[in-house]
């Protein structure tokens, strides 16, 4: 087993660990704190396909974020006011049912990536990052100002949403559920990075035009990547509206997008569990040095400068070395 | 007759005031190596890349397999069958010789569409890939990133790349460009065998590999054609050995 492999191990097994060892000291506030690290590193795998290996820097994944906490909160609060979410020209009713949810997040996030990253992925470089940006501080106070699903205030989950089977009120049970998902988009990550697309994917970031004198399209690519990023991202999105049974503006905002970003930065672009290793590191550090000083995003900011010159790989990089390509 | 393949009538290409390609044709033919030479800054790369679908030509016409191919990009140029090299070597840095190779092959197969099978676990695109690999005489190196291969086995990674896409014609813009003796006389040997999968228009600065392997020689200067021909007849042109093989010859 290479390095990476062993780095990875390590990192899924004290995700479970700290959960299960808060659960026996009866410190369910520890386990909540894990459960965000594993669903915001949910958002950042989604980032991490557009970012780490189609190289587009999405400055707006806050977008699909908020959009998949939305439709889970606007879904739950039709179901909680029993109030028809439309009633022409046939009836849909809200639900508490979070694998319906889940796919609505996922089909709404990825529709707004399609439409956002068509117009998007026309430009490249530093127009990306302004127009990704654009489209979501669009959303951002789109949500602010439409009164119907709270505006400025969000939107109260009152109870958490239902899966069969298990009683989501119960943190550890909650958590081991994002847990799994967490390890199924792991999976569809690495199974993604390794395939033909995936290939090409990483081969028109380094040289578009090569990948075109071979006759394969880069725009093609990274649009289907950047819907995919946008779908894993949003059903991130609608875990962290039933983590906190709340939805708000705050979460389509310009820095969750940033944090998102940061998580990949921190951990390692383009590696497997470079959103995960990140994502953890963030959370231990708001969770450690917010308690200490309310300047704590100071020290992040330091911790990022530090990564960006000396340690590009993040910390899987550090750690792990170089990824190996094939033997 | 043989079959034309490839036809450039009268392309034009101005950047500015520079004309880079004046009225410029040449055809490429079934089985044949076409060289193009012509001194630095003479429009050849432009002419490359007005074929390839890079540049729009101002004026002229280009047709390969029979078609006019104004319409397309050059992606739907290279899925026509056009193989193209570029003068500065293009490999995927990051990728192995291998991965090089198996995105060329996903390219030509239109496969590139799969997400959850291995790329390198398809037996027939790997073995394709491994075939091409061998034929640039890069056997054994497959696990060797492109970033550390030596300058010649790069240019012969482009090649298999080329090779990979099983393509009608070859448009190989100085291939052997910054190599030694030996690295010429292996891509001068590899290049003899190619002509007959697929014609090549050979961009070429190095004289003796050109006349070793030209079957018609175009020289270009200033964007325009001065001159085509037989090897001999190109030798001994009065306004090619003043414009371009110069005193060298001349002495
Ligand atoms: N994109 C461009 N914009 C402006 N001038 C260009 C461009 N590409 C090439 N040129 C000019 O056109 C001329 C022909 O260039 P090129 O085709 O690269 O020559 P060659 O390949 O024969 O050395 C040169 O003078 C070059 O500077
Ligand atoms: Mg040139």
């Amino acid at each position: 087993m290479g390095r990476e492999t062993l780095l990875n191990a390590a990192i899924a097994l004290g995700l479970v660990a700290v959960p299960v060892w808060a659960h026996l000291a009866g410190e369910p506030f520890i386990i909540t704190l894990t459960t965000k690290a594993v669903i915001l590193a949910l958002a950042g795998v989604g980032l991490n396909i557009a970012l780490g290996h189609g190289g587009l820097i999405s400055f707006g994944h806050a977008a699909y974020f908020g959009l998949g906490g939305y439709a889970a909160g606007i879904l739950a609060h039709h179901a909680q006011t029993f109030t028809p979410l439309m009633s022409a020209p046939f009836i849909i009713e809200g639900t508490k049912f979070m694998p319906v949810i889940w796919l609505v997040a996922v089909i709404v996030a990825g529709l707004a990536a399609l439409v956002i990253g068509a117009l998007s992925l026309r430009t490249s470089g530093v127009y990306f990052i302004m127009i990704t940006l654009a489209f979501g501080q669009m959303l951002f106070f789109f949500a602010i100002s439409w009164p119907a699903y709270g505006g400025e205030d969000g939107l109260v989950i009152y109870v958490r949403n239902e899966f069969p089977g298990l009683n989501t009120l119960d943190p550890i049970q909650f958590f081991a559920l994002c847990y799994v998902i967490l390890g199924l988009a792991l999976w569809f990550s690495h199974r993604f990075g390794r395939s033909p697309f995936g290939l090409a994917l990483n081969a028109a970031r380094q040289n578009a035009e090569r990948v075109q004198t071979v006759g394969i399209r880069p725009f093609r690519l990274r649009l289907t990547a950047f819907v995919i990023s946008g779908m894993i991202t949003g059903l991130a999105g609608a875990l962290f509206a039933d983590l906190n049974r709340f939805v708000s503006p705050s979460m389509l905002s310009w820095q969750t997008s940033g944090e998102i970003m940061i998580f990949i930065i921190l951990g390692g672009v383009g590696r497997l569990y470079g959103p995960v290793a990140g994502a953890a590191l963030f959370i231990a550090l708001e969770h450690f040095l917010g308690g200490v000083s309310d300047y704590w995003l100071v020290f992040v900011g330091a911790l990022l400068l530090l990564v960006v010159l000396f340690a590009r790989g993040g910390i899987i990089g550090t750690l792990a070395g170089r990824e190996v390509a094939h033997d | 007759m043989t079959e034309t393949i490839l036809k450039v009538d009268n392309v034009s290409k101005a950047f500015g005031a520079l004309r880079a390609c004046d009225r410029v044709s040449l055809d490429l033919r079934l089985g044949e190596i076409h060289a193009l030479i012509g001194p630095n800054g003479a429009g050849k790369s432009t002419l490359i890349k007005q074929i390839a679908g890079n540049l729009r030509p101002d004026s002229g016409r280009i047709e390969f397999l029979g078609r006019d191919v104004a319409a397309l990009d050059t992606v739907e140029r290279a899925r026509m069958g056009l193989g193209r090299s570029f003068q500065i070597s293009a490999v995927i840095a990051e990728f192995t010789v291998l991965q090089n190779v198996v995105l060329a092959v996903q390219g030509a197969r239109g496969t590139s569409f799969h997400f959850l099978r291995g790329a390198l676990s398809d037996r027939a695109v790997t073995e394709a890939a491994r075939l091409q690999i061998e034929r640039a005489h890069l056997g054994g190196r497959e696990a060797v990133r492109a970033s550390d291969l030596a300058h010649g086995e790069r240019r012969r990674l482009e090649l298999a790349m080329a090779l990979a896409l099983r393509p009608k014609a070859f448009l190989l813009d100085e291939p052997m460009a910054g190599m030694g003796a030996d690295g010429v006389a292996e891509m001068t040997g590899l290049l003899d065998g190619l002509r007959h999968e697929a014609p090549i228009l050979l961009v070429e600065h190095d004289m003796d590999a050109v006349f070793a392997l030209a079957d018609r020689i175009s020289v270009l200067d200033y964007g325009q054609i001065i001159a085509s021909g037989t090897v001999d007849e190109i030798r001994a042109h009065p306004e090619v050995r003043r414009a371009y093989l110069g005193e060298e010859d001349a002495a």
